[in-house]
């Protein structure tokens, strides 16, 4: 008979885990306790093992996949031998026939005056199923639970079909800031079939977050983006030069490490780059720490990793920070508070190519920096054309707390270090 | 600081001197009773990743403080675990099943046997102390000749709990021994973050009574030296702290990755002081135990552990409405409201 291992809550109040890969292919054969798959849940990765002994026949996910409590892992074939003996505790949990026939408990006798319910009790015991969370949000969005169709375990309802009921329910709104989490879909009565085949996959995880985060910044903040560009053939020199001593502790130099120094000594003379915008009290916060972001290409999509104080540290720490966290990101080992606390974002597309770039602001930081990949190049000095290695600079500011006028000073005094590694030894905390 | 108790060394050879008093026949039962609790422990945790066990604290690596706590106490005296004694309340006589049970989400399963005097398993990290300290007052002061044993572990010591009962027991001189399971991890909190001190045995001398230290991996060092301090305790009304000094091999918990705080590096030198392995290797030259008896008694305490499952599951599962119980003796109206609710909407569900 065919058994299903279905994902069982293996924390404390998991709902759901992530395929890492299976241990097992289809048509092996499997022994009760023995593991045959690995799942990574918002805690640990841990091995799950087989209730049932017999032949793997079906194994319903691949690894990337999320998988819900409750959902199947895998399918079983067992022989009858091999079979456990005793039913499976859920099948158990059914009361038995005779407590099945039992009447319902009678309702508390109504007084004559009150008038009976509306419902009879048969309804009143089909109350929906939902956390108190998703009732109170049901509740503030002013949807009538019961009118919801529960698209979760056993029915239950979960916040995300309330809002969804919300926005099947509201008239397109206006658009107010606190709008971000229930934006009408302005996709709704698209035909995406009318001209061909299509196939659907689900935002989620890293995906899903970037899509919300960028909708955000984009809608609330007035993006304005500055370009420019530096020779940075004499800092690469240094670079050369340096790679050796780096090499030596371990850290691979980069100009990024450079740039990031180079971008803290800036926030430190422009601070209001350095700052937010509290929308809340229209005040302008400025920092006096200076954790700058850098936008990591993983696997999972885009990550920010933070190193903190990077007025204080050395541009070789720096380098090693870098190499640290990035492979942090990408192995996903990274903790979610190393990438929390930023104050600017360096996003560094230079190995990818292109020429230009409008970066979107992380909200609510108020601006970010992004390079491209340097390239030789015919420049003019001293009225004679000579190749140069230049890199292109943009940087996106929000135009609410900050002036193009702003942007040009901040820009050039990162360009001005970056063509002069000298003056960061000389001028740089 | 005192130095460390041991009996039965690393390569499986004795202190011939303190093993005499030792019979043979105990020496078979807590190997039988080790790796019982190995076996047990084990097949939990693999239940536990089927969706079969709730939340479980494997008490892997600590078989030997476990064994030899449980096997010392007189049936008379009283034991007060807290977590991670499953091998210690197995060997004092609690049924494998109801451990099951328990940790499965039954609380039925924390029933004490009939005439036990075990405490359930105390979750809250170091209450318990207080509890025992309480029983050995109240022995004391009805004359009955008794003594108590609490096990917790190190991170026990940082709660106010800790002090506050060692205090007291030193100050009416309680027939108490404080055993304190140090597997160096309070969850991701290792023993140098635990305390000052190079020791846990050493704080007993702020309490005015004998504090010992004992390897904790050692089953005969464990039994001798809790026997003797219950002893003590129960003669001369001396409470005592040991310090069994061993080693966490799994995670804290089901819901926790020792990977993200332990290295292998930690753990390699404790895999070499395995308790089981140890006593294996002293059954093996005093006794003539052999590949093919260990081969046998694995096989039968895997049919063991097997049919435990077997039986623990065939329990009927507790009715929801069964929550409502046993907190009151009149139950509050409300909560009559709403039991009849679960029940309404149970009723429901069956149909």
């Amino acid at each position: 008979m065919r058994e299903v291992f279905r994902l069982p809550d293996v924390g404390e109040g998991i709902a759901e885990a992530e395929i890492v890969e299976y241990l097992v292919n289809v048509g092996d054969i499997v022994k009760a306790d023995q593991n045959v798959v690995r799942v990574e849940t918002d805690k640990a990765v841990v091995e799950l093992p087989s209730p049932f002994s017999g032949v793997v026949v079906e194994i319903p996910h691949k690894p990337g996949d999320t998988v819900r409590v409750g959902d199947p892992l895998l399918v079983v074939e067992t022989e009858a031998a091999v079979r456990p003996a005793v039913p499976r505790r859920e099948e158990r949990a059914r009361p038995p026939e005779e407590e099945k026939a039992r009447p319902l408990p009678a309702l508390k006798p109504l007084k004559p005056e009150e008038k009976p319910p509306e419902t009879p009790p048969a309804a009143a015991a089909e109350r929906v199923l939902a956390t108190p969370h998703t009732r109170r949000l049901a509740r503030e969005l002013g949807i009538d639970i019961a009118t919801v169709t529960g698209s979760g375990r056993g029915g239950r309802v979960t916040d995300e079909d309330v809002r969804e009921a919300a926005v099947r329910k509201a008239p397109p709104p206006p658009r107010a800031p606190t709008a971000a989490a229930v934006v009408p879909p302005a996709t709704a009565g698209f035909d995406f079939e009318k001209y061909g085949p299509t196939k659907r996959v689900l935002l989620k995880g890293v995906r899903k977050r970037t899509a919300e985060v960028m909708a955000r910044a984009w809608s609330t903040i007035p993006h304005v983006t500055h370009f420019d560009e530096a020779d940075v053939t004499e800092l690469l020199q240094v670079v050369e030069r340096e790679r050796g001593l780096a090499e030596e502790r371990k850290v691979k130099l980069t100009v990024l490490s450079f740039l990031i120094k180079a971008a803290a000594e800036a926030l430190r003379r422009f601070p209001q780059f350095n700052a937010s915008l509290d929308e809340t009290t229209g005040e302008l916060v400025y920092k006096e720490y200076f954790n700058v972001g850098f936008a990591t290409d993983t696997e999972a999509g885009l990550m920010v990793p933070v190193i903190r104080d990077v007025d204080k540290k050395s541009i070789l720490q720096i380098a090693g920070e870098l190499q640290d966290l990035s492979r942090r990101a990408r192995d996903r080992s990274i903790e979610l508070d190393e990438m929390r606390g930023g104050t600017f974002t360096i996003s560094n597309v230079g190995a990818l190519g292109g020429r230009w770039a409008t970066p979107i602001i992380v909200h609510p930081e108020v601006a970010i920096l992004c390079s491209l990949r340097a390239r030789k190049q015919p420049v003019v000095r001293n009225d004679e054309i000579v190749i140069r290695t230049i890199m292109p600079l943009a940087v996106s500011f929000d135009h609410r707390v900050l002036d193009g006028a702003d942007a040009a000073r901040f820009m050039s005094y990162i360009v001005a270090l970056l063509e002069d590694p000298m003056r960061m030894l000389v001028e740089v905390a | 600081m005192s130095e460390m108790i041991s009996v039965l060394k690393l390569d499986g050879t004795v202190d011939e001197e303190k093993i005499k008093a030792i019979p043979e026949d105990l020496i078979h039962k807590m190997y039988r009773l080790m790796v019982f609790t190995r076996q047990w422990n084990a097949k939990a945790l693999s239940l536990q990743r089927q969706g079969r066990m709730g939340t479980l604290a494997s008490v892997r690596g600590q078989e030997a403080s476990n064994i030899g706590m449980g096997l010392a106490l007189e049936p008379t005296d009283w034991f007060c675990p807290s977590f991670r004694e499953t091998g210690a309340q197995i060997a004092r006589g609690t049924s494998p099943k109801d451990l099951y049970l328990y940790f499965a989400g039954d609380s039925r399963g924390l029933r004490p046997p009939e005439g036990s005097r075990d405490l359930p398993i105390c979750i809250t990290v170091g209450s318990h102390l207080a509890h025992a300290a309480g029983i050995a007052w109240g022995a004391k002061i009805r004359g009955e000749k008794i003594a108590v044993l609490s096990s917790s572990g190190d991170g026990s010591t940082s709660q106010g709990d800790f002090h506050e009962s060692l205090n007291f027991a030193g100050v009416f001189k309680l027939p108490v021994v404080f055993a304190i399971q140090n597997n160096h991890w309070a969850i991701s909190v290792p023993f140098e973050k635990q305390t000052a001190t190079k020791t846990i045995s050493e704080k007993a001398c702020a309490y005015g009574f004998d504090g010992v230290r004992v390897d904790g991996n050692d089953v005969f060092a464990v039994y001798l030296t809790i026997k003797d301090r219950l002893n003590i305790a129960r003669s001369e009304f001396k409470p005592a702290l040991v310090e069994l000094v061993t080693y966490r091999m799994d995670d804290h918990t089901t819901a926790d990755d020792a990977s993200r705080y332990r290295t292998e590096e930690m753990l390699a030198p404790w895999r070499e002081k395995d308790p089981i392995d140890r006593l294996r290797k002293y059954l093996t030259a005093k006794f003539g135990w052999d590949e093919k008896k260990e081969t046998a008694f694995l096989e039968e305490i895997s049919a063991e552990v097997e049919q435990t499952v077997r039986d623990f599951e065939a329990e009927p599962h507790p009715k929801p409405t069964d929550i409502f119980e046993h907190l009151y003796h009149d139950m509050p109206w409300h909560l009559k409201e709403q039991r009849e609710e679960v029940a309404r909407h149970q009723g429901e569900a069956a149909r």
